[in-house]
């Protein structure tokens, strides 16, 4: 027991003679060994986090909508069946439609954003802009609200505008897709078509980006 | 055998601190139990559903439906096939909205007396992160079963948490396991947060909440201070309350199967499967007040900020994010500006007619959440009334009219004897009146 004290004593005595400087160098050695084992394990865990981010993965069914895809029934009776230009009449209900693949004939409905409004409206109302992309009256959109990403589903006959049922946010057809009323912050963008053998087929890509973030 | 136990587990003790802990009696002391068996009851219906839920949206062939359907769709149909299944269902369904009710009304009454002041502050930011837990969990849940009705919903949730300057997208992502819809993580990533870790997370809070509360003991009612001063009035936990409590409970599971059988909840066949139609959606009532600003912000109240990637601004952001932050931090920081005088521990509980100011405020902030609410209905048949300028001027106007007007009638009514303490009569024996209260 003596011995142990003595042992001790001794230990204190021994570091009280060291010099201050020892000390300072021991502490900012292992304050920097800390700082880097930190740093290390909060970059780790980052890049191993990163993997929460889902991956997309692309299927036939999810790709983008492309020029010459032909605009085919989202659902209803003809679901999958190519719309027919002849079917529809001015001023009535927007078709939803998705897209599909001419090679292929899959169609593009497992992503929303490539969900598109197809509606007819006297031609004379369209302005020059909105003329260039429609055909005989016939326009479309994408169906995507800008707003918080609703499928614009509803028509107001009275305004003849695009309603999205979940916040009331107006589109006007007529005009590029301008917000008319309502909370969203941009117009949906305008899909320019042509019409071929009776069907509605994607002129290019959507005038702008689709969907809520873009 | 209480020997053997006793000296093994020093259940003297254990009786002595935690099963005679007096429980005031007062009828408003049960709001927080009822939240806690509003718990119970999901937790264990929400057993029963998890056995019976596929959390995927592969496509599958189900009788009755010429396309496919996701199977977590096709698992609700499954499950209200069985029998009470639907109940069941619907009996998780009703306990949600009224844990969440039970938990605002249990704020209400500790915000309107004063017991969140020293020492309670901890259990009342607790109490505070708990219902927003719990409304998260709602949301989370409500996706799952993948109706159009719930994926519409849940859609707006997305574009909403996607609004947040910088890291939305990411947080969307991350909680929405990709784009929603669309991404085959989605249901899988919900349900977890929905089945686990959110309900880990809320029963830390509640052993947090109840252990505080045990060391801390509860506030007591103002009449304790008439009856019997300086002491602590109110029966043991066990049997007098534990027995209150399980009553309690009892006549909870009744009501809550009573009303799943007559209201069944959320009719998915009806909803159908999802599809490119939009459903006339509206959220649940909580969100309505969130739902209702989202609708009358103008879509040019926004800038950007042009430092790195996606600093912008926006409507969805204003009425979907940062309102209810404010409301929810101005909320957490309450007991650090409503203090006791001289830093003393709060024993009684306020009078809401002893503190105007603060009943008063109370009050305006519910016409604030009425008037939010009710901008909800904007567009709806029948309240063409409603427009944006109507509904903006009500939301401002009307909280601040309340206040002045319940100021003005508390003034009135008890203004004369604000300077006294309240009096408080006793017929018939002062303890019997104050149990039997």
């Amino acid at each position: 027991m003596a011995d142990y004290e003595a042992q001790i004593e001794h230990n204190i005595l021994e570091h009280e003679e060291e010099e201050p400087s020892a000390n300072t160098t021991r502490r900012a050695v292992l304050q920097a060994a800390i700082g880097v084992g930190v740093a290390g394990t909060v970059l780790s865990t980052l890049y191993v986090g990163a993997g929460l981010v889902p991956k997309k993965v692309f299927t036939p069914e999810n790709e983008p909508l492309a020029a010459g895809d032909i605009l085919v029934y989202a659902q209803g009776p003809n679901q999958n069946k190519p719309i027919n230009p002849a079917d529809l009449k001015v001023d009535v209900l927007q078709i939803i439609a998705y897209p599909m693949n001419p090679k292929t004939n899959v169609v593009k409905g497992s992503d929303p954003n490539n969900t598109v409004l197809i509606v007819k409206i006297q031609p004379s109302r369209l302005t020059p802009a909105t003329a260039k992309g429609a055909v005989d009256g016939i326009v479309a959109y994408s169906g995507v609200c800008k707003h918080l990403g609703c499928i614009v589903s509803n028509w107001d006959p009275n305004l003849e505008q695009f309603v999205c049922p979940c916040h009331q946010g107006h589109y006007d057809p007529a005009n590029s897709g301008k917000v008319m009323s309502g909370p969203p912050p941009k117009p949906i963008p305008q899909l320019p078509i042509k019409i071929e053998n009776n069907q509605i087929i994607a002129m290019a890509f959507f005038l702008a980006p689709p969907g809520v973030n873009a | 055998m209480y020997q053997w136990l006793d000296e093994r587990l020093d259940i003297t003790r254990f009786n002595n601190k935690v099963l005679r802990k007096a429980f005031p009696v007062h009828h408003t002391f049960f709001l927080g139990e009822i939240t806690l068996f509003a718990f119970v009851v999901l937790v264990l219906t929400g057993i029963f559903l998890t056995f019976n839920y596929e959390p995927s949206t592969r496509l599958i062939k189900v009788a009755g439906y010429t396309d496919p359907v996701q199977a977590a769709y096709a698992s609700i149909l499954y499950i209200d096939s069985l029998p009470f299944g639907a109940v069941i269902r619907s009996v998780h369904h009703w306990s949600a909205h009224i844990m969440i009710a039970a938990a605002f009304l249990h704020l209400l009454r500790i915000l309107l007396s004063g017991a969140y002041k020293k020492p309670r502050e901890l259990n009342w930011i607790i109490g505070m992160l708990m219902l927003v837990t719990s409304i998260v969990v709602a949301f989370t849940g409500y996706a799952l079963p993948y109706d159009n009705y719930a994926v519409t919903a849940t859609r707006i949730g997305h574009g909403i948490a996607q609004s947040v300057p910088w890291v939305g997208v990411a947080v969307a992502q991350i909680m929405f396991g990709g784009d929603f819809p669309g991404s085959d993580h989605s249901i899988p990533r919900l349900f977890s947060l929905h089945v686990l870790w959110l309900p880990l997370a809320l029963m830390g809070l509640i052993g947090a909440h109840l252990l505080i509360m045990v060391k801390q003991k509860h506030t007591q009612p103002k009449y304790a201070e008439k009856v019997a001063p300086g002491k602590i009035l109110g029966v043991p936990l066990f049997p007098q309350q534990a027995v209150m409590s399980g009553v309690l409970f009892l006549v909870y599971v009744a009501v809550v199967t009573l009303i799943a059988g007559g209201f069944l909840a959320h009719p998915v066949e009806a909803y159908g499967p999802l599809s490119a139609n939009t459903p006339a959606v509206k959220p649940d009532w909580y969100f309505l007040w969130i739902y209702g600003l989202l609708k009358i912000i103008p879509s040019h109240w926004e800038f950007t900020i042009p430092l790195f990637n996606g600093g912008k601004f926006g409507p969805e952001f204003w009425g979907g994010v940062l309102i209810p932050s404010i409301l929810l931090v101005g909320g957490l920081l309450i007991p650090f500006f409503s203090v006791t005088k001289d830093g003393q521990k709060q024993r009684y509980l306020e009078l809401p007619s002893q503190k105007p100011v603060r009943t008063s405020l109370t009050i305006a902030g519910l016409m604030f959440l009425i008037m939010g609410t009710l901008a909800g209905y904007i567009g709806d048949s029948g309240m063409e009334w409603l427009t944006i300028p109507v509904a903006w001027t009500l939301l401002i106007v009307a909280p601040i009219v309340t206040y002045f007007v319940c100021y003005i009638i508390m003034r009135a009514i008890w203004g004369k004897t604000w300077p006294q303490e309240p009096q408080i009569e006793f017929i018939g024996g002062a303890k019997g009146s104050a149990a039997d209260d």
